[in-house]
């Protein structure tokens, strides 16, 4: 299951003016286009172009802007998934607009029927339109859901059940849409003449693992139908944690901030040697137990980050955000942590948004990785500026943000 | 802390209530994916008891029904009316503007009605741009 142009139809949900005029979605802090309604598409604004170039309208059409409001997305993807949960509580969530069912012991026309239904449902509880594929593996089923998205005859849903229909599916997918085929390969591959997933399949797989590795010979196994890639979830650590108790006992914010900074930055480093992604990031402070006679305190907050992240600085900052909320003086505090939680694989984040914004994660990634090794020397040479309590603050830029329309009480739709 | 995403405690708390805690969602929320809710501004149903400032809990999930209260989508604002199929009865509201009918749901006329005679009836025709958005199904009103 895809949601279609997730980010733009949230922002429909609430605004059914909105519907049918070109909409773009803005990145964080108002950078980049990062979604597109179909109409812009058709007008040819294309992903990843900077605000300051966007056009305001095109053929005369006024184009609507949006910053990203990731809590009124993440809100409708949690009421999406809840309704296919529902309905097939094997659910592997793959992403915030993606996710995979397990429809083992239905016929092919039950499958369909189902996910007709629950294209129905969803469209109409939540105002998301949505797509599902049904194949015999996880890259086949998102072959199929682009074409349930293209093309309006399949009611929203594309079964690929025979050998004739993915063969003919393959070729006409280009090798680049098929999921699991990074920015990095494609070109590779078609400069080898691979420009189709047919090319590819019809390769053998000796060359695949001598050209791509496992990873390339599990993707063809999987377009020839061999359901072969596990669910990542499960092998995936739940949470990450890092906490010390102090030799001496701490009781200002300056020095707290500084060790919290540490935790996070530990936090953010095994994230990324594990590859993975955290929405959520924790921090608890405690007072020493054993010390009846001093005043008690046990606070803990969590920050959710709008994107997930494994960014020193973002995590560090989220760290603090948690901490500053906490801290309250007058505490001889003890001990200190922060928890990482609720982690993805980083290649699960929607493909969209960071194809075009990957050369920026890049950038960012490689200041993490910098500071990596000089801090790897352990005397933690190198911290982000943002560590200075109150610095990070600043805001991030949304000049175009929608209301909270689900999830605050001061932002609800307005009934006239 | 508003909107900050940060709340307090640890990563996904244990949602357990405890038992005997009445829980006012329960209540009030039949389909907790397709509810949501509004807030009413100005007086088009004041004679239904719905006021300013009240907070509607509204129901995606629901087949709309004769003489549900429902927050409309139309001519670019939301609007909350009474569905009729009927059409507003004899002696009651003039009818404002008849145009052709228009098959929105099934094959029946469709009205939009108000709770305040200063509104006419709406008969929805190809002209406007409408939906229904969702249907009440609770009203919470602040009293102190």
């Amino acid at each position: 299951m895809d949601c279609n142009n997730f980010f733009v139809s949230c922002e429909r949900a609430f605004q059914p003016q909105l519907e049918g005029r070109p909409v773009v979605v803005l990145s964080n802090n108002d950078g980049c286009v990062v979604a597109r309604s179909n109409e812009s598409k058709a007008l040819g604004m294309k992903m990843g172009v900077p605000y300051y170039q966007l056009r305001e309208s095109a053929n005369g059409r006024r184009i609507e802007v949006r910053s990203s409001n990731y809590t009124l997305y993440g809100d409708l993807s949690r009421r999406v998934m809840g309704i296919l949960r529902e309905a097939c509580p094997e659910l592997q969530v793959y992403s915030i607009d993606e996710a995979f069912m397990v429809l083992d012991g239905m016929t092919l026309d039950q499958a369909r029927e189902l996910c007709r239904g629950l294209v129905r449902k969803i469209r109409r509880w939540t105002g998301i339109p949505v797509s599902i594929g049904i194949a015999s593996s996880k890259t086949l089923a998102k072959v199929a859901n682009h074409f349930a998205k293209k093309y309006s005859g399949y009611r929203g849903v594309c079964v690929i059940d025979t050998d004739e229909k993915r063969l003919k599916a393959l070729q006409l997918t280009p090798i680049d849409d098929i999921w699991g085929i990074g920015w990095r390969c494609a070109p590779k591959l078609q400069k080898m003449g691979v420009n189709t997933a047919l090319d590819f399949v019809q390769r053998p797989s000796a060359w695949v693992h001598k050209h791509m590795g496992i990873t390339g010979v599990r993707t063809w196994q999987e377009l020839q139908g061999e359901d072969v890639i596990e669910e990542e979830n499960h092998e995936r650590r739940q949470t990450i944690c890092t906490s010390r108790s102090f030799a001496e006992t701490i009781p200002d914010l300056d020095e707290l901030t500084l060790r919290i900074s540490d935790f996070a930055g530990i936090c953010a480093h095994k994230l990324r040697k594990e590859h993975s992604l955290a929405y959520e990031v924790c921090t608890f402070i405690q007072t020493n137990p054993f010390r009846k006679d001093l005043p008690q305190y046990y606070p803990a907050a969590t920050t959710r980050l709008e994107m997930p992240s494994s960014n020193t600085p973002q995590i560090v900052s989220a760290a603090l955000r948690a901490l500053e909320s906490i801290y309250k003086e007058g505490f001889q505090y003890k001990r200190a942590g922060v928890i990482i939680a609720n982690i993805i694989a980083d290649d699960a984040v929607q493909g969209d948004l960071f194809d075009t914004e990957e050369e920026q994660r890049q950038k960012a990634d490689k200041v993490s990785e910098l500071m990596d090794k000089f801090n790897s020397s352990g005397s933690n040479m190198l911290r982000v500026a943002s560590q200075r309590p109150g610095h990070y603050a600043e805001g991030i830029r949304r000049e175009h943000c929608s209301p909270l329309f689900s999830t605050s009480w001061e932002d609800l739709i307005k009934v006239h | 802390m508003a909107q900050a995403g940060i709340h307090a405690g640890f990563p996904s708390p244990a949602q357990d209530y405890m038992d005997g805690i009445m829980d006012l969602n329960k209540e009030l929320v039949r389909h907790p994916a397709a509810t949501f809710y509004g807030r009413v501004v100005g007086d088009s149903m004041v004679n239904a008891g719905v006021d300013e400032g009240d907070v509607l809990v509204i129901d995606k999930s629901l087949e709309p029904q004769e003489g549900d209260m429902a927050v409309c989508f139309i001519d670019g604002e939301f609007a909350l009316k009474f569905i009729s199929f009927k059409g507003p009865q004899k002696g009651g509201q003039e009818a404002h503007k008849p145009g052709v009918s228009y098959n929105i749901l099934g094959c029946k006329d469709l009205w939009l009605l108000s709770g305040n005679p200063k509104y006419k009836p709406i008969h929805i025709t190809e002209g406007n741009d409408f939906t229904v958005w969702g249907i009440v199904t609770y009203v919470i009103k602040k009293i102190k």
